[in-house]
């Protein structure tokens, strides 16, 4: 029997969140890649870079999450199980340079549930969108990410 | 200091990416991927996990694979020109595959008022060594002019 995701949660807005971005972790989660780009890397080359400092690899907001709530708390809302669950679709947009040092505020909301038949059977697409501003208020990305819940 | 790698003068449409073969998944990368993204999914890491949730065994996580597709386009176009990257996973990465990412130009553009960078569209994928498309996805880049 398949299960039942909450599809109510749709619409809903999870409390923002600052994260602040720590410059090693900026370079663990470059060679975690292994993309040993000095502009990520090197303090020193960045420096005379045309940021004047190492910036994050494109997929680094990826990282950023409420580290003040219940890592469960989507999979919660939507009553699945974490074994069920896999990364559909994910998509970033840049208006500007992450960069060590810096605050930025998260907010995220569910944007959109919809339940499709897969090749393995019925699946739930929970599509989440966080808009990453920095404290000049400008928004610096925005990330919508497409999980796929095998019912 | 002028940085750049590749000018918006020296792609065109057609012109494709140099492939991005990465060095086969071991466990240990998806353990450091965990570390570094915070992404502790057990089923990336545990294979009696990753076995009881039907999955088989382990397999490497998205935002890795995606990782690669994003370090392809910034080693050709160099870091900080990425406007838009979006992707589709469309086969799990196992351990021991070799993911090999490719692109192309699809169109070019000026940027806005005709005086920004100009942006560069590309068409997206990541294979494994079976030729099997592992990531289908797009890209937007910003280049400057070389003059």
């Amino acid at each position: 029997m398949p299960i039942q995701i909450n599809t109510s949660v749709k619409g809903k807005e999870y409390p923002p969140y600052r994260v602040s971005v720590e410059r090693g972790k900026i370079k663990e989660f470059a060679r975690a890649i292994g993309d040993l780009s000095p502009m990520y890397l090197d303090d020193t080359v960045a420096k005379a870079g045309p940021w004047g400092d190492i910036i994050a690899p494109p997929t680094f907001p990826i990282t950023f999450r409420d580290e003040g709530a219940d890592t469960g708390a989507l999979l919660r809302d939507l009553g699945v199980d974490i074994g069920r669950i896999l990364h559909g679709e994910q998509e970033f947009e840049h208006f500007k340079p992450v960069r060590p040092g810096q605050t930025y505020l998260c907010r995220g909301r569910i944007v959109d549930i919809y339940e499709k038949a897969g090749k393995s059977g019925p699946m739930a697409f929970v599509v989440r969108e966080t808009t990453v501003t920095d404290s000049d208020n400008d928004i610096v990305a925005l990330m919508r990410q497409t999980t796929v819940v095998r019912l | 200091m002028k940085y750049a790698k590749v000018y918006a003068e020296d792609v065109q449409v057609g012109s494709e990416m140099p492939p991005l073969v990465k060095p086969p998944i071991q466990q240990i990368q998806l353990t450091r991927y965990a570390g570094a993204s915070g992404d502790f999914n057990p089923i990336h890491q545990d294979a009696a996990f990753a076995k009881a949730a039907g999955m088989g065994d382990v397999f490497a996580h998205g935002m890795l694979s995606m990782g690669f597709v994003a370090q392809s386009v910034t080693d050709w176009f160099g870091a900080g020109t990425v406007r838009r990257l979006g992707v589709r996973f469309a086969a799990l990465v196992r351990l021991g595959d070799v993911v090999t990412c490719r692109g192309k130009v699809v169109a070019k553009r000026p940027g806005k008022d005709g005086d920004g960078p100009y942006l560069v569209d590309l068409e997206l994928w990541a294979e494994n060594q079976k030729g099997e498309k592992v990531i289908t996805g797009k890209a937007t880049a910003a280049l400057i002019s070389r003059g």
